[in-house]
């Protein structure tokens, strides 16, 4: 492996990389959620649905927080984290829009 | 396989500072919730057998709760029904009950006769399976913003932490997984035989690991995550709301529990009933909660399921078990539940997770301890945040296994001498754990870490000389003699008494003969010439 230079090594920017994993991987966790308990088996209504939905949120949460830190800045973090926000949303409200 | 280098030096950090905050408070945690495992064991076991009255037959059930109802107002709303052999056929509260820590807590037991008649006494709840498991759920942090408490928010922003720590470890052991996963290197050093267990133990119980760190958070935040579905859900209700049944009824009306019995066949498989709770019995929302046992499901908890019905027509409002083809949601949910409590494959199963919890104690101990050995310095004093973290490790971890095992050695004289049980648990397990940390703060990490594990070693080989004394002295008459099993907490004791004295010895030699530039180095003093020499040669 070619040694990196230190522009293209992983920044470290602890904080603006842990707060944008926190906000933005919670929001896109609500995203996926929202359309699996939309349009997942059962639809909005199954009973006890609503139980594993809120399940759901925690372990797509943390994991988008853990892996934050790959980005090789904090700008790039929030901006990648940010279009994954949009892309999801979009295709909720697309698809409640359908509906 | 290889990783680059910069994201294995970041996820290094990582792991190593998100270890470090959280350890502490997760070691507790695990700990007490391997001892949680058998709370209810622990609360028998502390509770005098007389406090219990005697079982009856099935059919007498319906006679013993008119009886108690007519004869006690109390016992006209909410009671409790067991079909349990040792526990007394009906209970209701007479106070002091509700939310929370229960600490005065009163019930009143009830039985019939042979000849029929109503037998009553009233008895303080012995409530020191739950504090253990309060312990477990708080890491003992007192005190609650709002409704919630402050210990479970902690914990369940450590377990986030804990998650993050657990991905980063994988992250950067990757590389030499293979190498290294069963190399537990005794012969290069203490400090790599620390490390080499650490990942051991790390990686073959990390499924393990993940289902907690995740349960954790949830238990922690779901009313939080509630909150924000409701914005998903839009127009949508979350909950069903349960009707207000129009017709009020009273406990003389109750269907006979026969009934119940022949409803809960009806509905499940293999399973039995164990105890009935009523409640709110001439409310507009009377409810009866029934707990369900099957060892050869995934249950819900380790202590079982449950059925929430209207107690007069039977409707089912809430189930743990799956009532009809159609209902997936229900078993997925419980077995996340079920993943986190144990409540599968039985005592095994639970013994299991016992060992499972020590060895996450054990995981977050030994963490603590390579934090402090990559920090060392070549220098016979170390550093002062050094020597601060390896007091807070000793005094934290130690001070609160040796309190909780003080407030077991307690427990059965505390019945003998006459007091208030639960408030002498929770002032014996706080006095301890700040004793031992003020000890190890004002001795120092590796003198207090030797004499706290000769107190806990001391402390659990009194536990089964106290129960042998109350059989030697049947005088007493709180407890019966029973027979083998009732004397596992006896023998368990005995082993740890035994683990911890060896810890000690262990630590001592550390101390004496180990490495004398590290913080767990005392100085030698009466130690003869040719007994050093001997130690140095063989070092």
């Amino acid at each position: 492996m070619a040694r990196l230079t230190a522009d293209e090594k992983i920044q470290p920017h602890w904080w603006i990389k842990t707060i944008s994993g926190t906000v933005l991987g919670l929001s896109l966790a609500y995203a996926i959620v929202a359309i699996f308990a939309w349009y997942g088996p059962g639809g909005i209504s199954a009973p006890i649905k609503v139980q594993f939905n809120m399940w759901l949120i925690t372990p797509i949460w943390l994991l988008v927080l853990s892996l934050t830190y790959l980005f090789k800045t904090g700008l790039k973090a929030i901006i990648y984290l940010c279009s994954a926000n949009a892309v999801f949303y979009s295709i909720f409200l697309f698809l409640r829009w359908l509906s | 396989m290889k990783i680059r280098g910069d994201i294995l030096r970041t996820y290094q950090t990582i792991h190593t500072w998100t270890g470090i905050v959280t350890g502490l408070v997760l070691f507790i945690g695990f700990y007490a919730g391997s001892l949680s495992m058998f709370e209810e064991e622990i609360s028998q076991w502390a509770t005098p057998s007389s406090h219990q009255l005697a079982q009856i037959p099935a059919e007498k059930f319906d006679e013993l709760i008119l009886k108690a109802s007519s004869n006690f107002d109390k016992a006209q709303q909410d009671f409790t029904v067991n079909f349990t052999d040792h526990l007394s056929p009906l209970i209701w509260s007479e106070g002091g009950g509700g939310r929370g820590l229960q600490l005065e807590h009163v019930i009143r037991h009830a039985t019939l006769s042979e000849q029929g008649e109503l037998i009553t006494q009233a008895h303080l709840t012995n409530e020191l399976g739950d504090l253990i498991d309060t312990l477990h759920r708080t890491a003992g942090i007192a005190g609650k913003i709002g409704h919630e408490d402050i210990g479970v928010i902690v914990l369940g922003i450590a377990a986030m932490l804990y998650f993050i720590a657990l991905v980063s470890g994988i992250i950067f052991l990757l590389p030499t997984l293979v190498k290294s996963f069963f190399a537990l290197r005794t012969n290069k050093g203490a400090n790599r035989f620390w490390l080499d267990s650490h990942n051991l133990v790390g990686i073959i119980s990390l499924p393990f690991h993940f289902i907690i760190a995740i349960t954790v958070v949830v238990f922690a935040f779901h009313d939080a995550f509630y909150g924000g579905l409701s914005l998903a859900y839009g127009d949508e209700p979350l909950f069903e709301q349960g009707e207000k049944s129009k017709i009020e009824h009273t406990v003389d009306q109750l269907p006979p529990i026969a009934n119940y019995l022949k409803k809960v066949d009806e509905l499940t498989e293999g399973y039995t009933v164990e105890s009935m709770a009523f409640s709110g019995l001439s409310s507009s929302r009377p409810s009866v909660g029934i707990t369900i046992i099957n060892h050869q499901a995934m249950m819900r908890n380790s202590t079982g399921d449950f059925i929430y019905m209207n107690p007069y027509n039977f409707e089912v409002s809430f189930s743990s078990v799956k009532m009809n083809e159609e209902d997936v949601y229900t078993p997925l949910v419980a077995s996340f539940f079920s993943l986190h409590f144990g409540g599968y494959a039985g005592d095994l199963g639970r013994w299991l997770y016992f060992i499972m919890g020590l060895l996450g104690a054990f995981l977050f101990y030994s963490g603590n301890l390579l934090w402090l050995e990559k920090r060392r310095q070549k220098q016979a004093v170390q550093t002062k945040p050094n020597r601060f973290m390896a007091c807070l490790t000793v005094g934290v971890c130690l001070g609160s296994i040796l309190a909780v095992v003080s407030t077991l050695l307690a427990s059965k004289w505390f019945y003998l001498i006459g007091v208030q049980v639960n408030n002498h648990y929770l002032a014996c397990y706080y006095v301890t754990f700040f004793a031992a940390l003020i000890y190890t703060f004002t001795r120092g990490a590796a003198k207090s870490a030797i004499h706290i594990l000769y107190a806990m070693g001391i402390a659990c080989l009194l536990i089964p000389l106290t129960t042998l004394l109350t059989i030697a002295i049947p005088s007493i008459g709180l407890w019966e003699f029973k027979p083998f099993p009732s004397f596992i907490i006896e023998f368990v004791a005995l082993v740890f008494s035994a683990v911890f004295y060896y810890g000690a010895l262990k630590t001592k030699h550390r101390a004496y003969h180990g490495e004398s530039n590290s913080i767990w180095a005392l100085p030698v003093i009466k130690v003869s010439e040719n007994i050093s020499d001997k130690a140095l040669s063989s070092a």
